[in-house]
């Protein structure tokens, strides 16, 4: 009598994780995440988990436009000032908590609290009232914001009652909710069942394994262990291209490579300098060699800001010119060669390759540049202490001109790290603050642009385009130049 | 000659020493030298072991490689035998509190495993050439200082000694005529076998990303880099780890054969 | 013995102190804190910074930190870690096993293997043959274990796509398929150890078949078999067993390396992963518990000796 009983039990227990498995999405990724409360932590680790965890107000498609999320729709004023949000039925939090307004309000709140010490807070400050109603939330600006709705996509709404352990508890209304974690190896995600749109997530299951090594994860996938692994670099995709039963999803990535410099630091602090690096750089040839072709030489915004971004071809400093570099900084009353040192953030590799790229034909137009590959701590301490001559790094780029800008040339900006200041640019960005003429806004971020892509501190390199690589059976999965992963809601597996 | 492998080790070891000093001169090309044209070619007659994923000549890349190898470990391990083999040796003569407290020291050092000792050393100083210098130096000390006490002691001990003391020899004649031409076996064959092993201390952590740093050429860091392209071309990965096993078993095969040579009762301990 | 063993016991205490003090100024010296590193490259204000370190009691002075951290690690506390909020010990736990078996599985293997290998190369010996065991072992010894496994790697994909052989399943929910990934590591890691063990083992039998004893035992009829496999392994073992405590050591380096190559969740990965993420009460926890553990195998062996050899009683005395 016994046995047969055991032999179910037996092989309900055997079937069970097979079960399971069958509709867990296995995802490989490079690094943990730092944590995954979305107010605080920001690195590029954190935000891929957090997109499947957590929605804002507004969210950015596959066309970098705005469209809504937790908010199903809202009202702006002729005045530009007063937004008015009608929250989503049927949203609800991991908890099982209903949303309701007033969370908004209270996140609002933690983002701007010092305390919190959340990198958002300059991106909210102008917020001078929130309302809530029955399901509205009207927020009141003090002058019009013209990246604001896009900027909301960007606060992810959390649990207020949560709060307290965020990091490693998080609380959120997203398609999936955090069932296990284990620090460095695996993040495991499971499907909301509260989750405000009917028939969404698909998936059972999300499974981030965290696989640091690049080849290692190239096999995983081509050999079927990993399903998905998000956000490659243009080698590994270059390695994978080809491989049986693997896709290679394409976006245009907003992230870009870039050369900054420490303009404090004598002859960084000549515009003729900036301008003759420019000038020795060959971004197409960069494209080439660190890219391995997969990407595009890029200005001061993202190609993938179609409306803002203004073709490369009208930075005339962009046109690799050696001789002319060498020139330039004869001008500049630099003795040749012009020693450099860069810092380089070592725990991307794209980042070491551009670096190194860069150096070579840099060394060919007058300069002698050292690279000082360094650890991601260490990069990130010298980097917010500006304590550097010059850096290789990769930027997280923003679907706004004015947000990116703001906070990075501006005198005093938030990750003004290049103790940049330029009256006319700040005039500018000022301006464009508040213009909510989108013609007239668009002249003058054109304008910021030329100023900055051949004389400012920063610059840009190259745009990759951002891989996805995929099993085939993988359906509905759309990669964003945000890399947020927001689409894997809509992912299943199976033809 | 009684041991052909001792012959085979030391010509190895030289044949090694000779490429990465003469590495700059004998190259094919610049290590840095870029050819995105030519990237990732299999081995042919322009570039003899192929080129890596900016087309820098793999050839050229291994014997900067080698260069850099030889530099760091043994700088690290003759900087070891300095500071290990006096604490040895003054342990070893002082005895009492002085060895206790030393030796204890050392195995605190010791106690650590290897690489994480390094890795530790290497994440305070920065990755790079001189961080794994002293990284590998850190970790090597206690063992110099542990493998020429024993022997320090002996010898101290011995009538030999004894006797040279009885005719009043100084201190400065008994530890030159005395305890340092009979030491010299012992430290002849831990050095080398050190450096075998230093050798794959350094390539580990340049594997790991932590040693020498781009665009510096490194045995450790090509093989984790070229195995990215490993599906493109085989030949980096497969040529610069060749390469760090070469180096370690040359001085290895040295240690061991002067091991058997200078010191018979060692025989077939590794 | 036992004052010996005590005395032992009594190092051990200073040792493991020692290594508390070196690690928490080592990783305290690293650049960059965790504060930092949370907040990464975006846009925050010193002020945030200095909130967020304030928060993680990372603003006070260096040795009342460490005084802090003594006095609980006494009591058994070694904290919670940063980046997740759990206690250490429960992170280590749950890590520490798949190295133990990783490592477990690669000395098994070298044990299983070299012993054989050991008593056949001694049986068999002459001098091409001596040559050609040393040209192996040392080959075995020094080659990269990571070469090896990216190597092996590659091989597996190659023939045979579609096997898993990276990542880590639990035993309970997988047995197979737990084994099968733990394969190929423990083959890279074990080679080095088993051609060190063989060399040793082959070396001890040279020097026991020369030994009085085995004589009177072949002298006296007893089978050829019997006397290898009983008289002359039995005394070989000695110097073969003591060899095992470096050899703890030297697998667990290796299997740092490997975990990284074939994305196994162990010790090793969470030691790498919390110096780069600064994560300071399990950086000093998980050091201070794996070199306890390294020289604890050691002292056991050095005990082990002691109760073999009576010899070796006065010279370790020191």
């Amino acid at each position: 009598m016994i046995r047969p009983i055991r032999a179910t039990l037996l092989a309900a227990c055997l079937l069970a994780p097979l079960a399971v498995r069958a509709q867990t999405l296995e995802i490989a990724t490079d690094q943990s995440p730092v944590g995954l409360d979305p107010h605080i932590a920001t690195a590029f680790s954190t935000a891929l988990i957090d997109s499947a965890i957590y929605e804002g107000l507004t969210a950015i498609d596959a066309g970098l436009r705005v469209v809504p999320a937790l908010a199903a729709s809202w009202t702006v004023s002729a005045d530009g000032k007063v937004y008015v949000f009608k929250l989503r039925d049927g949203a609800n939090f991991h908890n099982g908590r209903a949303m309701v307004p007033a969370d908004i309000e209270a996140n609002i709140a933690r983002v701007r609290d010092p305390k919190t010490g959340s990198p958002f807070a300059s991106r909210f400050t102008s917020i001078t009232k929130v309302e809530t109603g029955a399901d509205t939330v009207t927020i009141t600006l003090e002058q019009p914001q013209a990246a604001f709705l896009g900027q909301l996509a960007g606060l992810a709404i959390v649990a207020p009652e949560a709060v307290a352990e965020l990091g490693r508890k998080p609380v959120g209304t997203g398609p999936f909710k955090l069932v296990s974690w284990i620090p460095d190896t695996a993040i495991t995600l499971e499907r909301h069942t509260g989750y405000w749109e009917p028939g969404l997530p698909k998936l059972a299951a999300v499974k981030f394994n965290i696989v640091p090594d690049a080849a290692t994860r190239q096999i995983g996938v081509a050999s079927g262990t990993y399903r998905m692994l998000p956000s490659l670099d243009a080698a590994t995709a270059t390695a994978l291209a080809g491989a049986p039963g693997v896709t290679l999803l394409q976006a245009q990535d907003l992230a870009y490579s870039v050369l900054g410099l420490n303009v404090t630091k004598a002859p960084f602090d000549k515009p003729e300098v900036r301008e003759a690096f420019n000038m020795a750089i060959d971004r197409a040839q960069l494209v080439q060699a660190a890219y391995f072709g997969r990407g595009v030489p890029g200005g001061p915004l993202s190609p993938a800001l179609t409306s803002w971004a203004l073709p490369v071809s009208d930075f005339p400093c962009y046109k690799p010119n050696a001789e002319g570099a060498k020139k330039k900084l004869a001008e500049a009353g630099v003795t040749l060669p012009l020693k450099v040192t860069l810092n380089v953030l070592g725990s991307l590799p794209i980042v070491v390759d551009v670096a190194q790229v860069v150096q070579a034909q840099l060394n060919k137009a007058g300069f002698a540049v050292t690279l000082n590959v360094q650890e991601q701590g260490k990069f990130i301490a010298d980097w917010r202490a500006s304590n550097f001559e010059g850096f290789v790094s990769l930027n997280g780029g923003s679907p706004d001109p004015d947000d990116y800008f703001g906070r990075t040339f501006q005198t005093g900006g938030a990750t003004n790290v290049f103790k940049y200041s330029n009256p006319e640019i700040d005039q500018l960005l000022n301006d464009g603050r508040v213009e909510t003429n989108t013609a007239k806004r668009k002249a003058i971020y054109d304008k910021a642009q030329r100023i900055l892509a051949c004389t400012g501190p920063a610059m840009a390199l190259a745009y990759g385009t951002l891989f996805t690589a995929v099993r085939d059976d993988v359906a509905g999965f759309t990669p964003l130049a945000t890399r947020s992963l927001r689409s894997l809601r809509e992912t299943s597996i199976g033809k | 000659m009684r041991n052909p492998l001792l012959s085979i080790g030391a010509a190895l070891v030289l044949l090694l020493a000779v490429c990465a000093a003469t590495a700059t001169w004998i190259a094919p090309y610049d290590p840095n030298g870029q050819d995105i044209l030519a990237r990732l070619s299999g081995p042919s007659a322009a570039h003899w072991l192929g080129t890596d994923n900016f087309g820098r000549d793999v050839a050229s890349r291994i014997l900067a490689g080698l260069r850099v190898l030889f530099a760091v470990s043994s700088v690290s391990v003759l900087a070891a035998l300095l500071l290990g083999g006096t604490i040895g040796i003054v342990a070893a003569w002082r005895g009492g509190w002085t060895e206790r407290v030393a030796m204890r020291l050392m195995d605190v050092f010791f106690a650590f495993p290897i690489i994480l000792l390094a890795i530790g050393v290497v994440a305070v100083l920065g990755p790079g050439v001189i961080g794994t210098a002293i990284a590998i130096g850190v970790v090597y000390t206690p063992i110099f200082a542990r493998s020429l006490r024993a022997p320090a002691r002996l010898l101290l001990a011995s009538d030999y000694v004894e006797a040279a003391r009885a005719t009043g020899a100084g201190t400065r004649r008994i530890l030159l005529r005395h305890l340092l031409p009979n030491l010299a076996p012992v430290i002849l064959v831990q050095a080398s076998l050190s450096l075998s092993t230093a050798m794959l201390v350094e390539a580990s952590l340049s594997f790991l990303g932590l040693g020498t740093q781009p665009p510096t050429a490194s045995l450790g860091r090509m093989l984790a880099e070229s195995r990215a392209f490993m599906a493109l071309s085989p030949w980096p990965a497969l040529f610069s780890g060749l390469a760090i096993l070469v180096a370690a078993f040359g001085f290895n095969l040295l240690g061991d054969g002067l091991q058997d040579r200078l010191d018979p009762r060692l025989r077939g301990r590794s | 013995m036992i004052r010996a063993a005590l005395a032992r016991l009594a190092e051990l205490a200073v040792v493991a102190l020692g290594v508390s003090v070196l690690v928490f100024l080592m990783i305290h010296l690293i650049p960059g804190d965790a504060a930092q590193v949370m907040l990464g490259a975006d846009d925050v204000g010193a002020a945030q910074v200095a909130a967020l370190r304030e928060r993680l009691g990372l603003d006070r002075p260096l040795p009342v930190q460490f005084a802090r951290w003594l006095w609980r690690a006494v009591q058994g506390d070694f904290g919670a870690s940063i980046w997740t909020g759990r206690p250490v010990i429960d992170e280590i736990a749950g890590r520490a096993g798949i190295t133990a078996e990783l490592t477990a599985l690669a000395l098994g293997l070298a044990l299983l293997l070299s012993v054989p290998a050991g008593c056949v190369m001694a049986a068999m010996r002459s001098s091409v043959s001596d040559y050609a065991v040393r040209i192996v072992s040392i080959v075995g010894v020094t080659m990269p274990s990571f070469w090896l496994g990216a190597m092996l790697l590659v091989l597996a994909t190659t023939l045979l796509p579609g096997v898993a052989v990276i990542g880590y399943v639990p035993f309970d929910d997988d047995p197979w398929g737990h084994l099968q990934r733990l394969a190929l590591p423990a083959l890279a890691l074990s080679l080095p150890v088993l051609a060190a063990l063989s060399r040793i083992l082959r070396a001890a039998m040279i020097d026991s078949l020369g030994q009085d004893y085995v004589r009177t035992a072949r002298a006296k009829g007893v089978a050829e078999w019997r006397v290898v496999a009983v008289h002359a392994l039995r005394n070989a073992l000695i110097p073969f067993v003591t060899s095992a405590g470096i050899m703890a050591g030297y697998l667990f380096g290796g299997s740092v390396v490997l975990e990284q190559v074939f994305a196994i969740p162990g010790l090793g990965r969470l030691m790498v992963g919390a110096i780069a993420e600064r994560n300071y009460p399990l950086v000093q926890a998980a050091i201070l518990l794996a070199t306890l553990a390294f020289v604890g195998v050691n002292l056991l062996v050095d005990l082990l000796y002691l109760a073999i050899d009576p010899r070796a009683r006065r010279g370790s005395a020191a």
